[in-house]
């Protein structure tokens, strides 16, 4: 049988793509990754079909690459790196297993986004911590499996927040669960009949699969479902704006801020990051942008359960009193932009035409993790790099989350450009690896290396990346999971 | 099995003559360890003997004392604080040497604006604590107490306390760690490992702490950790604790913006429901069931007597005959203790106001006696230090602790009156066991960052020295596993304990049937690429090739 009947046989063949519009689609995303188009595009619909694909694809040695949000793709990860490979879209997968309130868990496969989560949720009166204003077809066990950061600090106990266990079926073709959910019996149902809940994500036994799922890029396995911690839903909410001319005025506020865990979402924009965030539409951006100030501290207070609007007031008192601490002044709004705008900037999700793109059509990412005290010498050299490279700077996105309850900060540049202008595109990508190079050097961590910054992160320890390619050999022993990315 | 004195002598270069010793003298007070006698022959408080002890003072020396075990065949235990008897050498016919960390003694750095700390193994938690008070931090302390190792907590073992439920489970707090494998090579995790400094345990992409940090850690059985960074949590207390009143029973001052209270509830439902709104409201700094680690019968009439400054154990007796006493009994027979701490006097109100409304709505109540000034302090001085730890052993210098499965509170309380039951009975049908009532069930209100999902620990105390109290607390471990199994429940912590004494065959036997065993495969694996000469003990468990069932899903 050859491959596409072999695939045919686990999927059904009309879930079996290689038309060419479908696999050019698939061969290349936003990032200055090479292109390279995949032989097929398969679309499995359960566990048991993922793990028929694994199977087959060490006894072929066809490389996978799975993928379960929808396009636009960010980084690279989604474009295979060798020749033959099988793009397995996980978008299909896209059951809200469960959602129970009591213990305040949802269950969700790969192919659930976030526009549909988050109605779900609400509906019993739940939500998640949720990356900002995030593409309506993103998958939220993907975001999370890949550690993007998250609004609310106080409840990022870690990095992988709020993903707690996972259904796995890993390279080997086994399939096991993590955390707390790998002690009993391979199956959800099984499980929950025992009152047994899949809530601490550390193990089983003396290891962390989980963590070794995260950041992975998808070459250790295939996540057929997650358990995800939610929250109440507030009932009372408001946000405040804490503006300054340099972000270096911002950061002891910030520190404070962060170690007191005030406040819901808790982030800083630069201007230009503002008006891309906030405006209704891509006209309305450059002059949002005038208007608004050059930083600010973007502070979401809410209250949910017993006495909400009290446990709002509370926190609005205390955020008063530390704004007039560190002399910042305390705004309830925003120029020129409504309460709407910054509803949905929070607790939404992006319009279709994704709020990244909508500038100039193309937007080039730079991330990594840093110290807040250290973050604002990471935006000069940013920033000292663009203007050497003719990059209008005011176009300069920065966007500081803090993680981890605030040890943490992400901090990411974006550039807006236009992907049909050859010179931009050159120049935007000059930048991105000029800057990269530079941050690296000086100490900004990328604890996600995508694409080219996967080598040099990786070379800075040759210990630990040996020992993670012997983990990635147990796991996945004939590297069929999406090689070629990270160090493997 | 005998070792060559070049294997001693080349260790001896390494650490200098003072720094190793195979003098029996010393070489039993590390083989004489709490528990020993419930899985030892004859049931010795000695666990084996190592073959030698050193005490290293960094982290070359360890990775060279690895070099030179590899090199001879001789196993490694490393010990920092220590705790049960498992931190010594397993097996008597295998050469083991104990790596006493006490010399790595160093608070590395501490970063406040960052919240981070970075220290060594011999650093305990009251240490730090002290130190990060003063400057308006904290940390989580985990339920085996203050004198404990952060770096064994964070790295290698559990890391749950009281405290976890808002300053999260040492597991999480972890920023990234240094880790000696048995081999000897050094592994840097997270942000240290791109040399970017000590502040996220994650990546670089799949996070490589995941081989070790997991439920329980590898507990010395995977090599040696020397360094750790550990987040720290805000503390809105004094910088410097200044405790007050009679020894033992010390208080501690409550301040204007914190609540100390001991909540009892009617049933084992409406302490689930409680719990459920405690944790859906997220109020609350500290969150655990302490005192019924005395017994539900016995705990009034001890605390209460420990309060007295001319108390002593001897009036306990009476005093639980005391109908006042017994009816506090019965009032806390099932309560936990909860800290309030706002960062604002008004926000400390507003929790207060929701802890009334949510025992309004559950049936839920303060515990009047266990409320009053002088008992509150001393809940606030133990719960925030945790360093009674000397109290575990009170009744007559051994407890074992069993049960303390974790799970969401509709599993708790499930298997709790299972636990209280079989505690009960098997005090009826033996002296050898303290008659405390069968509830000494004692844990922290999360065993994970955050809340919802906790376990109680069996208090059952005995006799060490008494080997027919001994043997009771040994028949009840087999007896509570029995019950976990008649009633469908995941085996508890005298499992674990009990295993310590078991032939490898035995412990492979059992894992073979676990519905899931690839992980006890990942972990064969990891342990023949790194440790292939065996130089880490059972602490980190296998199973051998071809034992156990698959994990495939056949197609349906």
């Amino acid at each position: 049988m050859d491959k596409k009947n072999k695939l045919i046989a686990i999927v059904g063949a009309a879930n079996v793509l290689d038309d060419p519009k479908t696999l050019e689609a698939w061969s290349q995303d936003e990032s200055f990754v090479p292109a390279r188009r995949p032989w097929f595009v398969v679309r499995p619909q359960n566990l048991e079909q993922v793990q028929a694909l694994v199977q087959w694809a060490n006894e072929t040695r066809t490389p996978l690459v799975p993928v379960s949000s929808g396009a636009p793709h960010f980084h690279g990860d989604t474009v295979p790196s060798v020749p033959e490979a099988v793009i397995v879209d996980l978008s299909g997968m896209n059951k809200i297993i469960k959602i129970d309130r009591r213990n305040r868990m949802v269950y969700v496969e790969p192919g659930v986004t976030y526009a549909e989560l988050a109605p779900a949720l609400a509906a019993e009166g739940l939500r998640i911590s949720t990356p900002l204003k995030p593409r309506p077809n993103k998958s939220v066990m993907a975001s999370l499996l890949e550690r993007n950061p998250t609004q609310i600090p106080r409840l990022n106990f870690s990095l992988p927040e709020p993903l707690r266990a996972l259904g796995v079926v890993w390279g080997t073709g086994d399939v096991a669960f993590t955390g707390d959910a790998g002690s009993g019996p391979l199956s959800l149902e099984a499980q929950w009949q025992k009152n047994l809940a899949q809530i601490d994500p550390k193990g089983p036994n003396a290891t962390d699969l989980m963590r070794l799922m995260t950041g992975a890029q998808g070459t250790m396995g295939i996540a057929a479902w997650a358990s995800v911690r939610c929250e109440l839903l507030p009932s009372a909410r408001s946000y405040h704006f804490l503006p300054a001319e340099k972000l270096e005025s911002l950061v002891d506020f910030c520190h404070q801020l962060e170690r007191d865990r005030l406040g819901d979402e808790v982030f800083v924009l630069n201007a230009a990051q503002a008006a891309r965030l906030f405006a209704a539409s891509p006209d309305e951006i450059g002059s949002l942008q005038e208007a608004l100030p050059q930083w600010m501290v973007v502070v979401g207070i809410s209250g949910a359960a017993f006495y909400p609007e009290e446990r709002v007031a509370v926190q609005e008192k205390d955020l008063q009193i530390m704004a007039q601490k560190f002399s910042l002044s305390l705004l309830p709004s925003l120029p020129g932009v409504t309460h709407a705008q910054v509803s949905q900037a929070l607790y939404g999700c992006s319009q279709e035409n994704y709020w990244k793109l909508a500038p100039k059509g193309g937007n080039q990412e730079l991330f990594f993790l840093t110290t807040l005290d250290k973050a604002p010498g990471f935006v000069a050299t940013v920033q000292a790099i663009a203007a050497e490279l003719k990059f209008p700077i005011n176009d300069l996105g920065v966007y500081i989350q803090p993680q981890h309850q605030g040890v943490s900060q992400h901090v990411e540049f974006n550039l807006p450009y236009n992907p049909k202008c050859e010179k931009e595109v050159a120049k935007v990508k000059a930048i991105f690896e000029k800057a990269s190079a530079a941050l690296l050097a000086d100490g900004a961590y990328f604890s996600r290396p995508y694409g080219s910054w996967a080598a040099p992160v990786y070379n800075r320890d040759a210990t630990a990346k040996h020992v993670l390619q012997v983990v990635k050999n147990i796991l996945d022993p004939n590297n069929v999971m999406n090689p070629g990315k990270l160090c493997f | 099995m005998e070792i060559s004195r070049d294997a001693y002598r080349a260790i001896e270069d390494i650490v200098g003559a003072e720094n190793i010793s195979d003098d029996p003298a010393f070489l039993d007070s590390y083989a004489f360890q709490w528990l020993a006698e419930l899985v030892r022959p004859e049931n010795s408080h000695y666990m084996p003997r190592p073959w030698a002890v050193v005490l290293p003072a960094t982290t070359e020396e360890v990775q060279a004392i690895h070099r030179v075990c590899n090199k001879y065949g001789i196993k490694i235990k490393p010990i920092s604080t220590g705790w049960y008897h498992w931190a010594a050498p397993m097996k008597d016919n295998e050469p083991t040497i104990q790596i006493d960390l006490r010399r790595m003694d160093k608070i590395i750095s501490i970063d406040e604006k960052n919240m981070v700390a970075v220290v060594e193994p011999y650093v305990t938690c009251a240490q730090l604590q002290a130190e990060v008070m003063k400057l308006g931090l904290n940390i989580n302390i985990i339920g085996a107490g203050c004198s404990t190792s952060i770096v064994a907590s964070a790295s290698t073992y559990f890391g749950a306390g009281p405290s976890s439920y808002y300053m999260g489970n040492n597991s999480d707090n972890l920023l990234g760690q240094e880790w000696v494998t048995p081999g000897g090579d050094v592994v840097l995790t997270g942000s240290l490992s791109s040399d970017c400094g000590w502040f996220c345990g994650e990546g670089p992409g799949p996070s490589l702490r995941g081989v070790t940090r997991g439920n329980m850690g590898s507990r010395g059985g995977l090599g040696t950790y020397t360094k750790c960074a550990i987040k720290l949590a805000p503390w809105h207390g004094a910088a410097v604790l200044e405790p007050q009143g009679p020894p033992p029973a010390y208080r501690l001052p409550i301040p204007e913006n914190t609540r100390v209270y001991t909540i009892g509830v009617p049933s084992w439902d409406a302490f689930a429901e409680t719990y459920l709104n405690i944790y859906d409201n997220e109020i609350g700094y500290i969150f655990h069931r302490q005192f019924n680690l005395a017994g539900a019968d016995l705990a009034p009439a001890l605390w209460l007597t420990y309060l007295r400054p001319d108390g002593t154990m001897n009036d306990v007796e009476t005093a639980s005959k005391d109908p006042e006493m017994q009816k506090l009994a019965d009032e806390g027979r099932i309560s936990f203790q909860i800290i309030l701490q706002g960062r604002s006097v008004d926000e400390v109100k507003l929790q207060d106001k929701i802890l009334d409304a949510i025992m309004a709505k559950t049936g839920a109540y303060k515990v009047g006696r266990f409320c009053e000034q002088d008992f509150a302090e001393f809940t606030h001085m133990y719960l925030q230090r945790l360093g009674h730890k000397h109290c575990n052993f009170i009744w007559v210098g051994g407890y074992m602790g069993s049960w303390m499965q974790a799970g969401i509170p509709d599993f708790v309380k499930n298997y709790s009156p299972v636990a209280i039951d079989g505690f009960y009975r098997d005090q009826k049908q033996s002296d050898g066991l303290v008659q405390c009532g069968g509830d000494a069930l004692m844990g922290c209100g999360s065993s994970i960052s955050g809340g919802g999902y906790f376990g109680f620990e069996q208090f059952v105390s005995y006799d060490p020295n008494d080997k027919a109290s001994v043997q009771a607390c040994v028949k009840h471990m087999y007896d509570a596993i029995d019950d976990c199994k008649a009633n469908g429940i995941p085996l508890g912590k005298e499992y674990i304990y009990l295993m310590i004494g078991w032939p490898d065959e035995q412990i492979w036997n059992d894992f073979s049937k676990a519905p899931q065993t690839f992980v006890l495969h990942f972990q064969r694996k990891i342990k023949e690429h790194f440790d292939p000469r065996e130089l880490g003990d059972r602490n980190y468990p296998w199973l051998p090739k071809g034992m156990g069932q698959p994990n495939f899903i056949t197609q349906s």
